[in-house]
């Protein structure tokens, strides 16, 4: 465990060095989602003026905040798992990933330093993205959904670095990342009930929904934009996405090679 | 005098295509161990085969004794290496590079190791400095201290001073003699033929397969030297071993005399002796 620390502190301070990094990781999202506010206030339909003596017309409705808060969840976890994949591939083309392994410090460790290593940027990025989009949006959040969306956009991160850690295995330079975004990143937009209700798609790509760890981050981000919920409703999809991270953290531990 | 190293019939093949053929090879402990070869000779894939982190197909490595698949992690407290490219953070500085590959150690006192080794590659006066504004042998000689900061028994350094200027490369070399000296094996491999003359026994690799191995004085001596003169305006030429009784020889046979204007004596340097070797085993 202590390399694991030892790692860890390296990549922490690699991601302090780096300042085009930093900026990409912490003020890209906030950018974005700024983006996302002007563009919700103007596809909104315009109010309806009242007619004395008639009936009031029926609105159609456009939540921003059914969106916003999803798709703040999906840039976290789509920078994240970028970012990190790529400072790991870069690892491996430097040699210093060789190295480490040859110096004596274990897999586990490395994975586990990385993972150290992005709690801080995790925690910093779900902490900002929240902060704006209740800001932006004029959310009314009680402070204990405020602080479970925190820990579900954190846990989501997590998931991402443990993602991105095992896409990396797979990579023998940088560009080799980027044909995993179409094929894993991508189809959660898509499948997980972001855009589209998840009960409204066929079959087929409802159940392949089931496979991308946004959909139980999504699943709490709806819940918790209820009136009333209780935790009973939320921790089944917390549980998945704690034991998505463990299971990705056991696959990226079995594919990253001590030995070619 | 016991080996650090011995190879027998090793054999590595990616696919179809081999790169390592039944290799055998000792190294003797505290010697300067010399793998010479063009590039793609497969130096590297051997060196990885021997610090554990290469699976082989077939064959026998022992490094200290050990397996060194099976006990990599016990080996690797007693393994330094060097990698060909520098592969160091080139945001953290020389000392920060040494000290972090360091602590994958147990190292007592590191702090202490860290500016000691730092004396030893003469990297003090920029210890604090970020590696990414080192020149390219500068470099080298963080790695080579970032393989040394454990004091290893055996170091094995991949092309340790390609593209380095001639006076890192001869500081490299000394540094490389006085860690000899000091009881370390050395494993170097090399393209370049003058730094083979600076190991106490070299091996020539060529696409996968051992051509020779002897020390540098036993490869010039199978080389010739050519004598040629001139004698009432036409060109002689005799052919003699290398050693200087041989030549003596040959020279008596021409007697100086005032009729012989010019004498012009060729010896095979080890490139040579290296390159007929590769072309009588191709041939």
């Amino acid at each position: 465990m202590k390399h694991a620390f030892i790692i860890g502190a390296r990549v922490i301070s690699q991601l302090k060095g780096d300042k085009r990094f930093l900026a990409l990781s912490l003020i890209a999202p906030l950018i974005i989602i700024y983006l996302l506010k002007i563009l919700f206030d103007a596809i909104a339909p315009p109010p309806i003026p009242a007619i004395p003596g008639m009936m009031p017309m029926p609105i159609p409705t456009f939540s921003a905040s059914k969106f916003i808060l999803p798709v703040s969840a999906f840039i976290v976890h789509f920078l994240s798992f970028v970012l990190c994949a790529i400072l790991l591939v870069q690892e491996r083309t430097r040699g210093t990933l060789d190295r480490m392994l040859i110096s004596g410090f274990r897999k586990i460790s490395v994975i586990s330093g990385y993972t150290i290593g992005y709690f801080g940027l995790a925690t910093l990025q779900a902490l900002l993205v929240i902060t704006e989009a209740v800001y932006l949006f004029d959310f009314d959040f009680p402070f204990k959904t405020i602080c479970i969306l925190f820990l579900v956009i954190w846990l989501l991160a997590i998931v991402s670095v443990m993602l991105g850690i095992f896409i990396s295995t797979f990579a023998r330079h940088e560009g080799h990342v980027f044909p995993f975004i179409p094929l894993i990143i991508l189809p959660s937009v898509f499948l997980t009930g972001i855009l589209v209700d998840t009960d409204k798609l066929p079959v087929a790509a409802d159940l392949a929904g089931y496979l991308f760890p946004l959909r139980y981050a999504n699943n709490i981000i709806v819940t918790l934009q209820q009136n009333e919920y209780h935790f009973s409703d939320l921790w089944p999809n917390f549980l998945i996405l704690f034991l998505y991270a463990v299971g990705l953290l056991f696959l990226a531990s079995s594919t990253m090679k001590e030995k070619e | 005098m016991s080996n650090s190293v011995q190879i027998r019939s090793l054999n590595k093949s990616y696919g179809k295509f081999s790169v390592l053929k039944d290799v055998t090879l000792e190294v003797p402990e505290g010697s300067i161990f010399g793998l010479i070869g063009p590039n793609g000779a497969g130096k590297t894939t051997l060196i990885k085969a021997m610090v554990g982190a290469l699976k082989i197909n077939s064959g026998e490595i022992s490094v200290l004794g050990k397996d060194p698949l099976k006990n990599s992690w016990e080996l690797r407290r007693q393994i330094g290496y060097m990698p060909q490219s520098p592969s160091l953070y080139g945001d953290l500085s020389a000392k920060q590079n040494i000290s972090f590959f360091g602590k994958a150690q147990k190292i007592t006192n590191l702090e202490k190791e860290v500016d000691k080794i730092l004396e030893f590659t003469e990297l003090t006066g920029r210890a604090n400095d970020p590696v990414r504004n080192f020149s390219g042998g500068m470099q080298k000689r963080v790695s080579l201290a970032c393989a040394l900061i454990h004091s290893p028994r055996i170091i094995f350094l991949d092309e340790p001073t390609a593209a380095v200027d001639p006076h890192l490369k001869q500081r490299s070399w000394e540094l490389f003699k006085e860690l000899s000296r000091k009881g370390v094996t050395i494993f170097v491999s090399t393209h370049l033929m003058d730094e083979a003359l600076l190991c106490d026994k070299i091996t020539i690799l060529r696409q996968g397969q051992v051509l020779a191995v002897d020390t540098p004085q036993n490869f010039l001596a199978r080389g010739k030297t050519r004598i040629r003169y001139e004698k009432n305006g036409q060109t002689h030429e005799l052919i003699s071993g290398s050693d200087t009784s041989s030549l003596a020889k040959e020279m008596q046979k021409i007697g100086l005399d005032a009729n012989i204007a010019k004498i012009e004596i060729e010896q095979d340097n080890i490139e040579n002796i290296v390159l007929q070797i590769v072309n009588r085993t191709e041939g």
